[in-house]
C-alpha cells in the first residue's frame, strides 16, 4: 500500500499512475492489435476515445456530485479554491461508463463514424483499465472492504484513506482480478465468435460482479436508496439492459 | 483544427508539468479536446503534420494530467477540512 511512488525523486500519486498506466497499455493493445485485426481507422478511434473520456469525466463527476451532495458546500462553489478542491475530489465509475458510451454514440452521429463496431471490438478495454484503477484504489487505500480477519485480509497504514488498525477484506484486489478475467474473456470471445455481443456481456458480468462486491465494501461514500446502494441500483438496470440488448 | 490541437496540447503539457495538482482537471479536458481536434485534423492530408504534433502533445498532456490529478470517489480526505 503506497499512496505515492517515489520515481526519480518525484512523488507520483499511485492511483493516478495506475490509471495512466492502464490507459497507455489499453491504447497500445488497441492501436497495434485490435485496429489492425479488425481493419478499423486510427483517427476515428482517437476521435471516439476522446469523446469517451470527455463523457466519462462528466458522467463520473456528475454522479459523484449526486451521491455526495450532502458533503458538498454548494454555497462555496464559486470560490476558486473550493471549486478546485471539489474537482479533485472524486469520481463514480458507473456515471462515467454510462455517459462515456452515450458520448461515443453522439460522436458517431456527429462525425459519421460507425461507432458500433468500435464499441464492439474495444469495449473490453474498459474492464482492462478499470482493473488497473482498482489496484490503484488498493494502493491508495480507498474503496476498502468490510472488517475481516480471515485469509488474505489486509491492514492499511495510517496515512491511507482506509481505517488503520483493523484488518479488512481486500475487495479492491478481488474486483481487479475479476475485471481482468472479464476483459480477457471478452477479448477471446470477440475474436472467436463474430456474433458475440461484447457490450451486453460486459454490462451483465460487471453488473453482477459489482452488485455482489458492494456487500463487501465498507467505505462510507456509497449512497443508499431503500435496500440497495446507488451502484447496486445501477447494476440492476445494467443487467436488465444487457438482457434487452441480447434479445434485440 | 491542427493548430487548435497543437495549442491545446501545449497548454495541457504545461499544466501537466507545473500545475496538475490543482488544475489537472482543466488540463485533462483541454488535452481530450486537443486529441479529438488532432485526430479530425489528420484526415486533412495538407495539415496532417501539425495535427499529428497536436495529437501527440495532447496525449502526453493527458497522461501527465491523469497521473497527478485523478482520484477516485472515496479519496475525499481534503474535502472535510475545507
Amino acid at each position: 500500500m503506497h499512496l505515492y511512488f517515489n520515481i526519480f525523486g518525484l512523488m507520483i500519486p499511485s492511483y493516478g499512475l495506475m490509471i495512466a498506466l492502464g490507459v497507455v497499455l489499453a491504447n497500445v493493445i488497441a492501436i497495434f492489435f485490435i485496429l489492425k485485426h479488425f481493419g478499423l481507422d486510427f483517427n476515428d478511434f482517437m476521435i471516439l476515445e476522446g469523446y469517451a473520456i470527455l463523457g466519462g469525466f462528466l458522467g463520473a463527476k456528475g454522479l459523484y456530485f449526486i451521491v455526495s451532495y450532502k458533503e458538498i458546500d454548494w454555497s462555496r462553489m464559486l470560490e476558486a479554491d473550493y471549486f478546485n478542491s471539489i474537482m479533485q475530489g472524486g469520481f463514480v465509475f458507473y456515471g462515467g461508463l454510462i455517459m462515456g458510451i452515450l458520448f461515443v454514440l453522439l460522436a458517431g452521429k456527429i462525425h459519421k463514424i460507425d461507432c458500433i463496431s468500435y464499441i464492439q471490438h474495444n469495449i473490453f478495454l474498459i474492464p482492462f483499465i478499470h482493473s488497473f484503477g482498482r489496484v490503484g484504489c488498493f494502493l491508495a487505500g480507498c474503496c476498502y472492504g468490510i472488517p475481516y480477519d480471515g485469509i488474505l485480509s489486509v491492514q492499511f497504514p495510517e496515512m491511507s484513506a482506509a481505517p488503520s488498525g483493523i484488518r479488512l477484506f481486500p475487495v479492491q484486489l478481488v474486483e481487479a482480478v475479476c475485471l481482468m478475467i472479464i476483459a480477457i474473456a471478452m477479448l477471446i470471445l470477440d475474436r472467436k465468435r463474430p456474433a458475440f455481443h461484447s457490450l451486453a456481456f460486459y454490462l451483465l458480468t460487471y453488473g453482477i460482479l459489482r452488485f455482489v462486491l458492494e456487500y463487501f465494501r465498507f467505505d462510507a461514500a456509497r449512497g443508499q436508496f431503500l435496500l440497495f446502494s446507488t451502484s447496486q441500483w445501477i447494476s440492476i438496470v445494467m443487467i436488465i439492459l444487457s438482457f434487452a440488448m441480447w434479445k434485440a | 483544427m491542427g493548430v487548435a490541437s497543437l495549442v491545446l496540447g501545449i497548454i495541457a503539457v504545461v499544466i501537466g508539468l507545473f500545475s496538475a495538482g490543482s488544475l489537472g482537471w482543466l488540463g485533462a479536458i483541454l488535452a481530450v479536446i486537443g486529441i479529438v481536434l488532432g485526430a479530425l485534423g489528420r484526415k486533412d492530408v495538407e495539415k496532417k503534420g501539425i495535427s499529428t504534433a497536436g495529437l501527440v502533445l495532447s496525449i502526453i498532456g493527458l497522461v501527465l494530467c491523469l497521473i497527478l490529478y485523478i482520484a477516485c470517489v472515496a479519496c475525499i480526505g481534503g474535502l472535510a477540512a475545507l
